[in-house]
């Protein structure tokens, strides 16, 4: 179909509706709700038991996932994290634009909006995958039992390349989320918003893996291949492109623990990957021995290693600044540093992720407050990386969600 | 016809080009900085007992690292290929040794299927490819091919249309004796068919790819079948190359049963999961390698092309006959960086 940039309809995906003219949309979603509202949590509860069936779950995990996300225990302890001295109500209408290729993303950012007690309009891109079709059909299977005021406040559309319609929902929205890296932020940034409004930007991130090679030479073979299948779903799930996979792995302590750490390590995670058949086609195959090499050529990569197509580690030089560039699915690269500390000269504000192995609470938040604020928004556990929290991006979408009301009487 | 590009027999070939680009490779390693960061960082070191021994470069490394083995005041020419959208193009550096070895190989490498003298010829194309100033991949490779012809006629007009005038006038003049005819192999199958002419005795060489006459499900036996059947024209000479390895062209052989490798050249077909040879008749990526690439390292080239070695010293002329099967898809990546924006 021809981009057309003043074309005003869209086509509404859910609830699944005839093509509408953007001022009519706009006009038809109806306000109501309120923070934490009972009908928007039953609604979500719902579709969230429909991701958990066995069957779904299985072929989809990252459903799963957002299923977990959905339980009513979790959404009640969402909402009841926000109570304060002031009445929080909702924003009002918020505008989503997910990125097209990871297909949950625009459920996790919705569903908090709309536990908020917002009016959504989601932008789902035309290239979506089955994923999103899946996650479509589900909404409307929950949504046959749910409250009419589900239908009139919540809709996802989608529109062919138009500025018109991308204009339209920017100026009448009041709070803009936009999701997808870099380029798109700054697209969806040429259109104004409302004064009062504001954005909420989730541009292009990258994420490290920190391990202690004491603590991993110490720790009993079963948490070292826990560790290390978690280690594969944090970075083999989204091909490693999601922004909080792991590119980078830092072993700290000495050079020999190190080298015998990572030796190790390496080593399970090729048994976990053979197990579990992750592969990569000749294509991707091809892309690795290019950005490796590549690296090589720049003088990043002392050494380059590959155990089968599926994992390939390139050893960086001492001092050398950590590639943040995506290389392909399942390339890693390691260095060195003698101690926690001698990350901090090495964060970005790029930084998102840290997910780390045999480290103490104590030391972590000390790292948090050394770097302050330059880079590093989450430190989990190796194998939490993807696991999506409501505070994201080091923000409380939650309380970015939501307004507050000052009431002194 | 066979002349002295095409002598060398499998088992030759290997025992001649092994040591010379194991050479190559040390002298490479030696004077391209880079490249040798490369060898180190992956472990390549001789001995390199067989060609599928030596160490290979992606070729697209060319587009995104400036790889050359001579001082930069040394670099007489600078070759840019024409690069897809949105993808920086190759940059392959020639000194003036390299430059001037490219062009004569490709004569010797031609001249198998031509002969010494330069035949009156025509151009499947508008004469407009060549004037263009930012000259095209096309219009480069017209004009490469024009060394080898005189009496240039080409076949469409400035407009792109079909001159069946300048054709007939063409063929009344030299129709009568050998003529060489040059075109992209889409062009020569959407424009020559239905010229209506007798091209009994034209040879035709023909590149750029399979990828749009795939589209409408025509493979090289059915070209060759329906032009010798519409035209008369059975001597075809499809051929295979690259920026990357500039003078070094893999030539169809006169039964049109492969590609076949120049003595200086040879390919190696690789299994893309385990990187070793594949044997005779199983696909993989083609390797190219060449000794002409003297001033890069290109000599030992991954292309992004898949092929499959259909036989050894079997065929019309010696060594080993394969086939270009297409074109290995971009990997992309399902990533949250990503550009919703463009929808």
């Amino acid at each position: 179909m021809p981009d057309d940039q003043r074309a005003t309809t869209v086509d509404v995906r859910f609830p699944a509706g005839p093509s509408t003219p953007v001022e009519e949309l706009l006009g038809g979603t109806a306000g109501g709700l309120r923070v934490g509202d009972e009908r928007v949590r039953e609604f979500l509860a719902a579709f969230g038991r429909r991701l958990l069936r066995p069957a779904l779950a299985r072929r989809h995990p990252e459903l799963g996932s957002l299923g977990f996300f959905l339980r009513p225990s979790e959404l009640a302890r969402t909402v009841d994290g926000l109570s304060g001295e002031h009445v929080r109500v909702p924003r009002g209408l918020v505008f989503h634009v997910p990125p097209a290729n990871v297909d949950t993303v625009f459920v996790y950012s919705w569903a908090l909006s709309a536990l908020m007690g917002n009016r959504n309009v989601v932008r789902l891109s035309r290239r979506s995958g089955t994923v999103a079709g899946t996650i479509l059909e589900t909404l409307h299977e929950a949504l046959a039992e749910a409250d009419p005021v589900i239908a009139a406040t919540q809709r996802v559309v989608s529109y062919e390349r138009s500025d018109a319609v991308t204009a339209a929902l920017s100026a009448a929205c009041d709070l803009r989320v936009v999701w997808g890296g870099d380029h798109a932020v700054r697209e969806i940034r040429r259109h104004p918003l409302a004064p009062h409004a504001r954005d909420l930007t989730f541009p292009d991130r990258s994420s490290f893996a920190v391990v202690r090679a004491a603590a991993w030479l110490c720790a009993p073979r079963a948490a070292r291949v826990t560790t290390a299948e978690g280690f594969v779903n944090d970075a083999y799930w989204f091909d490693q492109a999601a922004c909080s996979s792991p590119g980078t792995v830092f072993w700290v302590g000495a050079e020999g623990d190190c080298e015998a750490a990572r030796t190790d390590f390496t080593g399970h995670v090729a048994r976990v990957l053979t197990a579990r058949g992750w592969g990569v086609d000749a294509a991707m195959a091809v892309e690795k021995r290019v950005s490796t090499y590549g690296l090589a050529a720049d003088g990043l990569a002392e050494r380059v290693e590959f155990h089968g197509n599926a994992l390939a580690c390139v050893r960086l030089p001492a001092a050398a600044p950590p590639p943040r560039r995506w290389l392909g699915a399942g390339t890693f690269a390691h260095a060195r540093l003698a101690a926690l500390a001698e990350l901090a000269p090495l964060v970005e504000r790029r930084d998102q992720t840290m997910t780390h192995f045999g480290f103490g609470r104590d030391e972590l938040e000390e790292l948090a407050r050394g770097l302050a604020g330059r880079g590093v928004d989450r430190m989990v556990p190796v194998g939490g990386a993807l696991s999506f929290h409501r505070v994201w991006d080091g923000v409380d979408l939650p309380a970015e969600f939501t307004r507050l009301v000052t009431v002194v009487r | 016809m066979s002349s002295a590009v095409f002598t060398l027999s499998g088992p030759e070939r290997e025992a001649v080009l092994t040591p010379e680009l194991a050479a190559l490779t040390e002298r490479h390693r030696a004077a391209c900085p880079p490249y040798r960061r490369i060898l180190d960082a992956i472990g390549a070191r001789p001995p390199y007992e067989r060609l599928a021994d030596l160490p290979w470069l992606p070729v697209r490394l060319f587009k995104t690292h400036e790889l050359r083995s001579v001082p930069e005041e040394q670099v007489f020419r600078v070759l840019v290929s024409s690069g897809t959208t949105g993808q920086r193009p190759s940059r392959i550096h020639l000194d003036r040794e390299a430059a001037a070895a490219q062009p004569r190989m490709l004569a010797a490498t031609i001249r198998a299927v031509l002969g010494p003298r330069r035949l009156p010829m025509l151009v499947v194309d508008s004469r407009s490819v060549v004037r263009d100033p930012t000259l095209s991949a096309r219009g480069a490779g017209v004009l490469g091919m024009m060394n080898f012809g005189r009496d240039h006629t080409f076949v469409l007009d400035e407009q792109g249309r079909l001159d069946a005038e300048a054709v007939k006038r063409f063929l009344a003049r030299h129709g009568g004796e050998p003529f060489l005819v040059f075109g992209f192999t889409f062009m020569v199958w959407l424009h020559l068919r239905g010229l209506g002419a007798d091209l009994s005795q034209a040879v035709l060489i023909h590149s750029g790819g399979w990828k749009r006459l795939a589209e409408q499900a025509v493979g090289n036996a059915e070209f060759r079948r329906r032009l010798a059947a519409e035209c008369g024209l059975s001597r075809v000479h499809n051929f295979y190359g690259m920026v990357e390895q500039i003078g070094t062209v893999f030539l169809e052989g006169p039964g049109g049963d492969g590609l076949y490798c120049p003595d200086f050249a040879d390919v190696v077909i690789r299994d893309p999961e385990t990187w070793q040879e594949a044997p005779v008749g199983v696909p993989g990526l083609i390797e190219v390698v060449s000794t002409l690439p003297t001033s890069y390292p290109g000599h030992v080239l991954l292309t992004e092309d898949l092929g499959v070695v259909r036989g050894v010293d079997d065929g019309s002329w010696p060594g080993k006959r394969f086939e270009v099967l297409g074109r290995l898809p971009r990997a992309e990546a399902r990533g949250c960086s990503d550009t919703m924006g463009q929808g």
